[in-house]
């Protein structure tokens, strides 16, 4: 199994220069955090799976889905019982507080998938290119990009050593918290010693093709900020302080809750 | 001629190690020539190979001294960056250098560092991909291509920078027989440049026929340095070096022919065979094929019964489709195919790590799904292929227990068991050492002995002789003979196939999913073609006893089988 989640589409969010896309994601990281009533949330969600569905990116919520509905679901439970109203709804629950943590549910929701689609439409090397045209210097982007392939190779250096411990007989969904946690070791210190073992031979290689041998560069893949990435740019711009104009003249708030 | 690379004096400590890794290491390698580094596990290989770029002295932590000179320049003076331009390092673990999200990202990382233009660029990836045979896979994820692949995904990434010297460190070690071939078919065609120097690491002698030189190292010095024909024919130098002799050579060597004379191949064997008028014994081989015939008669009734097995994965991918396999106890089975034709995923279906999509699997007469992981381990154990996927514990005593701990023994049965297992391992009296300061061979055992200590009825193991050396090789597969012979069913799945020769009983290839042959091993070795289809090659030694129509399995059996005229 692939376990990186960028997705080679030719879509126009594809083919849109990584700052936009940069940008594109900071706008969705704060557009629900405008609103706080969970209407809006779901048309912000809305928004978002458009934006997906456009970049062809939908298919990966497949892979995260069951995440995604975890957080909706003990979000909302744990602002249920720890925030309060003014509407009693049952027992000790009041609607505002339901309703507030289903929009925070949401918010959270969103950011992850926002945060998903901008991994699906972006290369690694892009988030480099995109942050060193942003002024950051080369080595400092390239260990950001370095840091979101590792990801995916370490959850499958885990999946591998897991499939290895569980042939051994390990068990981990039975007993306490605390003993679950001991069990991990089994994991945990294959995983490490795995990391660091092929880390070290990663920044071998690197220093062997020349890393950081010129202090200047040059890039394989061509950016640069069309007419497309413009337009883009105004649009979404546009959009947010619209939102937050809307949030400021007073629609999108939610009344009567206190924490 | 000024050679391209000289060393003088040589020598390297590590940082907190006694021995020196190299010692007084003198060596002068020409431009355009393709030298062959061979020599036991330990031996200070992949040393001298990070000492061509500079990662010694200037990356590693230790003691140098002598002198490395590239191109004139000692590696002293340079950072590894410079020296990076003409020597291309490509190293054993080709999966931990691979980083890009695509095939031609990863080859043009290097001229990028290098700031070549971009149109030069493009012109080189374009260039490189068809020298590794890899055009049209431009835009592939490194991740999703086959062990060969990235292997010369990982040659093309350097090969894009434009080195004179090319430096591989055992290339071919996790490859399948038509992948390493296609390794070599590049080294080659970079043999034909007389612009790129080819340094490779190999202890796979039936590749490196074609090199011009050999050295082999032993403990940090090299203690030949010849052409690489002579080295090859040197039988004796290449078993106390650890390194398998090519087969044909060393029948012939058996046989007892002067070392200039011995032949290296099978076609020249052949040729030999024939010239000297021997001839095979027809009763002499008729007895083998009933000792084969006889050993199968010797198995109990089926512990693995495999039936109309599927399995797709998640993506829909369809990883094997109608499977019907048994395996009876006693017997010693290969599962050989292709990286990525589905044999791993066959053999992890039998101790329940995969579920069936259709069909069943049973073990030990109850099928697996309805059994839990824990108690399917007590019939099938799995060792997987590296160790390191599995050690965790600061003594080896607690990493071989855990397996008993962990089902709720007493104590007095638990230590009986490490003792037991740790014995059959040949680690006895060992367990209170730190398993992450023994060796990788150690460290196999260990992992064998952990799966051993629950006294599976089964007994899987991936990939068991991948990383080690021949003598290391040879060891664990006589250990796992020792334990087929004391009753264990053995499951191996592997890409070495003088292993496959020499121990297994039974074959079965997997091929696309499918089970494409099956049957002993010395029948499925005779089907050279099909095998071929399969990405496999049968070891010289039996390619040459089926060229003389009488298929045997190992350099001994041909010597048994062989009559002088007279």
């Amino acid at each position: 199994m692939d376990p990186s989640l960028y997705l080679d589409r030719d879509t126009w969010v594809h083919r849109l220069d990584p700052r936009t896309k940069m940008f594109l994601l900071v706008g969705m990281f704060a557009l629900p955090f405008v609103f706080l009533n969970p209407l809006y949330e779901l048309a912000v969600l809305a928004l978002v799976l458009f934006f997906g569905y456009l970049a062809q990116s939908l298919t990966n919520l497949r892979r995260i889905w069951f995440i995604l509905l975890t957080i909706l679901i003990v979000t909302t439970i744990l602002w249920s019982i720890v925030g309060s109203g003014r509407t009693p709804l049952f027992l000790f629950v009041e609607r505002e507080a339901l309703l507030y943590g289903f929009s925070n549910a949401l918010r959270i929701v969103i950011t992850v998938i926002a945060g998903m689609f901008f991994l699906s439409t972006t290369r690694n090397e892009e988030v480099g290119i995109g942050l060193v045209r942003l002024g950051i210097p080369y080595r400092f982007a390239f260990a950001v990009s370095t840091a979101l392939r590792l990801v995916p190779t370490v959850v499958a250096t885990g999946l591998t050593i897991g499939q290895a411990q569980r042939s051994r007989g390990l068990d981990l969904e039975s007993g306490n918290i605390i003993q679950r946690i001991r069990k991990h070791l089994p994991l945990l210190v294959p995983v490490f010693v795995t990391t660091v073992r092929s880390t070290n031979v990663f920044s071998m290689a690197l220093e062997s093709k020349g890393f950081g041998a010129r202090p200047e560069r040059t890039y394989f893949l061509r950016t640069a900020m069309s007419g497309r990435d413009a337009l883009v740019i105004m649009g979404f711009g546009a959009l947010l302080a619209g939102c937050i104009a809307l949030r400021l003249a007073g629609y999108g708030g939610l009344e009567g809750f206190s924490s | 001629m000024k050679p391209e690379v000289s060393i003088e004096g040589l020598g390297y400590r590590y940082r907190g190690q006694q021995k020196p890794a190299l010692d007084g290491i003198d060596l002068e390698v020409a431009e355009g020539e393709f030298l062959v580094v061979m020599g036991p596990s330990g031996a200070g290989k992949s040393t001298l190979c990070v000492s061509l770029n500079g990662l010694i002295p200037h990356f590693f932590r230790g003691r140098m001294e002598g002198e490395v000179r590239v191109g004139g320049r000692s590696t002293r003076e340079g950072r590894v960056g410079e020296f990076a331009q003409e020597v291309g390092l490509v190293f054993q673990d080709f999966e931990a250098q691979l980083f890009s999200t695509n095939v031609a990202l990863e080859v043009a990382f290097g001229p990028e560092n290098f700031a070549v233009e971009r149109d030069e660029m493009v012109r080189r990836v374009e260039s490189v991909l068809g020298q590794v045979r890899l055009e049209g896979f431009e835009n592939r994820t490194p991740a999703t291509l086959s062990g060969g692949q990235k292997q010369r995904l990982a040659i093309a990434s350097v090969l894009a920078i434009e080195p004179r010297i090319l430096c591989l460190d055992e290339p071919t070690t996790d490859l399948d027989p038509i992948g390493k071939l296609g390794i070599f078919e590049i080294a080659e065609d970079l043999k034909d440049r007389d612009d790129v120097t080819l340094i490779v690491v190999e202890h796979e002698t039936e590749e490196t026929i074609d090199a011009d030189r050999i050295i082999v190292l032993r403990e940090g010095k090299i203690v030949a340095d010849r052409p690489a024909r002579e080295v090859l024919r040197d039988v004796g130098l290449l078993q106390d070096s650890s390194v398998m002799p090519l087969q044909v050579t060393r029948f012939f060597h058996e046989m007892g022919l002067w070392q200039g004379q011995l032949p290296l191949t099978p076609e020249d064997g052949l040729t030999e065979f024939k010239q000297r008028r021997w001839r095979v014994s027809p009763e002499s081989h008729r007895k083998l094929v009933e000792a084969d015939a006889k050993r199968e008669e010797g198995y109990g009734e089926p512990v693995i019964e495999v039936e109309g097995l599927t399995h797709r994965y998640p993506n829909g991918v369809v990883a094997l489709e109608g499977v019907d396999l048994t395996v009876r106890r006693g017997e010693f089975l290969a599962v050989l195919g292709q990286n990525g034709s589905g044999k791993t995923t066959l053999v992890k279906h039998f101790n329940g790590l995969l579920k069936p999509t259709e069909g069943t699997v049973l073990a030990g007469g109850e099928e697996t799904t309805k059994q839990g992981l824990r108690r399917l381990g007590q019939t099938v154990g799995y060792v997987f292929q590296n160790p390191d996927h599995q050690i965790f514990s600061d003594t080896v005593f607690d990493e071989v227990a855990f397996g008993p701990k962990i089902r709720e023994m007493e104590e007095a049965e638990i230590e009986e068991r490490v003792r037991e297992a740790l014995a059959a391992v040949g680690m006895e009296g060992r367990g209170d050492e730190d398993p992450f300061g023994l060796t990788k061979g150690e460290r196999q055992r260990v992992a064998v002995a952990s799966v051993l200590a629950v006294r599976p009825e089964v007994l899987i193991l991936d990939e068991p002789t991948t990383g080690l050396d021949y003598a290391e090789q040879r060891s664990m597969m006589d250990l796992v003979r020792n334990l087929n012979e004391a009753g264990s069913t053995i499951i191996v799945v592997t890409h070495t196939m003088w292993v496959v020769a020499e121990y297994a009983h039974r074959a079965v290839v997997v091929r696309e999913g499918k089970i494409a042959l099956q049957d002993t091993v010395r029948n499925v070795f005779t089907e050279e073609e099909a095998l071929r289809d399969a990405a496999l090659r049968p070891p010289h030694i039996v390619s040459f006893g089926n060229a003389l129509g009488y298929p045997v399995l190992s350099v001994e059996e041909m010597l048994r089988v062989t009559e002088e005229e007279g």
